[in-house]
């Protein structure tokens, strides 16, 4: 691997501790527990979410979201500012968004910043961002600009990009960037199919935790413009089995969004309040 | 002179206007030698070993380490590795792009590392489980969120905050087969040796001192100094990257300001760690 010389090094390799860790159970024993562990879980149950806007100071508009369970992702956003390359296409501005994930955010081990892998992750995240957060944002507003967000997820709990895509959408009207409506996120999970019935893969489950989306053989995120009931954004793969197995998950996917979207415009107000009242 | 300047340029916006008539105050209403509003936020990354968050007024800095296990070096076999790493993204500020770390991130890691060396905040060898084997490898991740000035005090704070917080689990080596096994269930603490606190100034003109410069001031000033102390009422390191000349008698001042900061700081660190339950 290339030397990074803009990083200190530690050891070349390293490994976290839990590959070492005794297990309490053996093979035999562990699938039994994961199954009755999952059972209980509703699923169209949507975790808790707290939002807010307005905390950076050096950002125009910022937004902090954080699910219950560990899910933590803050955005900030700017705009609009004079567009990179004078001799730009005249048209419409464009929306560019960054998506970094801290180092510290995964359980296990951690990755190398810098690396070719995460730099493709990270830019993959980006891009489905700009495809969810684009036709909520009024562009055609600012020709020849440029709207910048930035979201840094913090630690991950499971449904990280449905939640940055909410931080986002949250941080750009924090800004005062004209928007046709808040792009609001939600991902789903489909567990493997259990060991007695191998046809049947389990249900779909709203916002699955972190465990739940590791062993998961398929997954989706979907992004909704909850006013227009329009969907800007799906992003989803894995062994999910028939296409009307998909169509469900899209559905109960947008109805986990349209019950999200009371919270974070109640967050936005109180955020204008306090906007208003210092 | 350059202070009444300094204020005339500033305070356009301000609404403490009362500052105009005081002497010697800054456009935020501070003193020369007054610091912002402190807070510490400790254990609230749960994916990571040990993490803390810490403001500084409005400087925001956010510290996740996470401890991984490695073959010690060759030449030091005895020792495990601390690994800091500052990041500036493009989210704490306008002036920083997203890619690789920029020239301010590179030099805040190292300060960060020499501040690490040179205080000896943890001895590596506590950090060796078996010579030539198994160490360590302590990866301090600080990355700032909020960009208003005084990145290295809040930086180090943050670093010494996130270290007694962080727990690490039990590691034996099984005599027969020479294995390692952790025990993820039993964790102990670090032994931490020694407290720095770093505390920095801006200087204007060769003559004036402010201390916690925010970020306009520093853009304003004409060099920085950074002074780090241990709870010894020792000098850890003297960070002081050019900028304008500073006499004696002003460093040795800088030193006792540095000296009275760290008592708050302690202060401050030990209420919040005896304010978490242990786990």
């Amino acid at each position: 691997m290339p030397l990074d010389h803009r990083r200190l090094h530690g050891p070349e390799d390293s490994q976290p501790p839990e590959l070492w860790a005794a297990r309490p159970r053996d093979a035999g024993g562990g699938e039994e527990g994961e199954e009755s562990g999952a059972a209980p879980r509703d699923p169209c149950a949507l975790r808790p979410l707290f939002a807010r806007a307005g905390l950076l100071s050096q950002a125009e508009g910022s937004a902090y979201v954080e699910l219950s369970g560990g899910t933590k992702v803050l955005c900030a956003a700017w705009g609009p500012r004079e567009a990179a390359e004078p001799g730009g296409a005249v048209g419409a501005g464009r929306l560019l968004c960054d998506f970094r994930r801290a180092p510290f955010c995964a359980r296990g081990a951690r990755p190398r910043p810098g690396g070719a892998a995460e730099r493709e992750a990270e830019r993959e995240a980006a891009a489905a961002l700009r495809e969810a957060l684009e036709p909520a944002v009024r562009l055609s507003r600012y020709p020849r600009a440029r709207l910048v967000v930035s979201a840094l997820l913090l630690q991950d709990g499971g449904s990280a990009l449905a939640a940055a895509v909410s931080a986002a959408s949250l941080a750009l009207a924090d800004a005062g960037v004209e928007m046709y409506d808040l792009a609001v996120g939600c991902a789903l999970c489909r567990p493997p199919p259990g060991d007695r019935d191998a046809s049947a893969a389990g249900p779909w489950l709203l916002q699955p935790g972190e465990a739940e989306e590791r062993g998961s053989a398929a997954r989706l995120t979907v992004a909704l413009l909850p006013a227009l009931n329009q969907v800007s954004a799906v992003l989803g793969g894995g062994r999910g089995g028939e296409p009307e197995g998909w169509a469900a998950a899209l559905r109960l996917g947008v109805e986990g969004c349209q019950r999200l979207y009371p919270v974070l415009r109640h967050c936005l107000l109180r955020a204008a309040r306090r906007r208003d009242g210092a | 002179f350059t202070l009444t300047f300094i204020v005339r340029t500033l305070l356009g916006e301000s609404k403490e206007g009362s500052c105009r008539q005081k002497e010697n105050c800054r456009p935020d209403g501070r003193e020369l030698g007054e610091f912002r509003a402190t807070t510490v936020n400790i254990g609230s990354i749960t994916t990571a070993d040990g993490s803390a968050l810490v403001k500084l007024g409005n400087t925001t800095v956010i510290c996740g380490v996470k401890a991984e296990l490695a073959a010690p070096a060759v030449d030091s076999a005895n020792k495990g590795y601390i690994v800091p790493n500052v990041e500036l993204p493009s989210l704490c500020s306008t002036r920083f792009r997203s890619g690789p770390p920029g020239e301010e991130a590179q030099a805040a890691s190292q300060f960060i590392a020499d501040v690490i060396e040179n205080s000896q905040i943890i001895a590596k060898e506590d950090l060796c489980i078996a010579d030539g084997k198994l160490a360590w490898v302590l990866y301090c991740d600080i990355i700032c969120l909020d960009y208003d000035g005084n990145i290295l005090d809040a930086s180090t704070f943050a670093l010494l905050a996130a270290l007694k917080n962080v727990q690490l689990p039990s590691v034996t080596i099984n005599e027969e087969t020479g294995l390692s096994e952790v025990n993820l269930k039993q964790k102990n603490p670090l032994a931490i040796r020694k407290h720095p606190v770093a505390t920095s100034f801006a200087i204007f003109d060769d003559t004036l001192l402010i201390v916690d410069p925010t970020a306009e001031e520093e853009d304003l000033a004409t060099g920085t100094v950074t002074v780090v102390t241990d709870e010894d009422d020792r000098l850890c390191s003297v960070h002081k990257p050019g900028g304008s000349p500073l006499t004696g008698a002003k460093l040795q001042d800088c030193i006792s300001r540095a000296i009275t900061r760290h008592k708050e700081v302690k202060k401050l660190i030990d209420k919040v760690i005896k304010s978490i339950k242990p786990k």
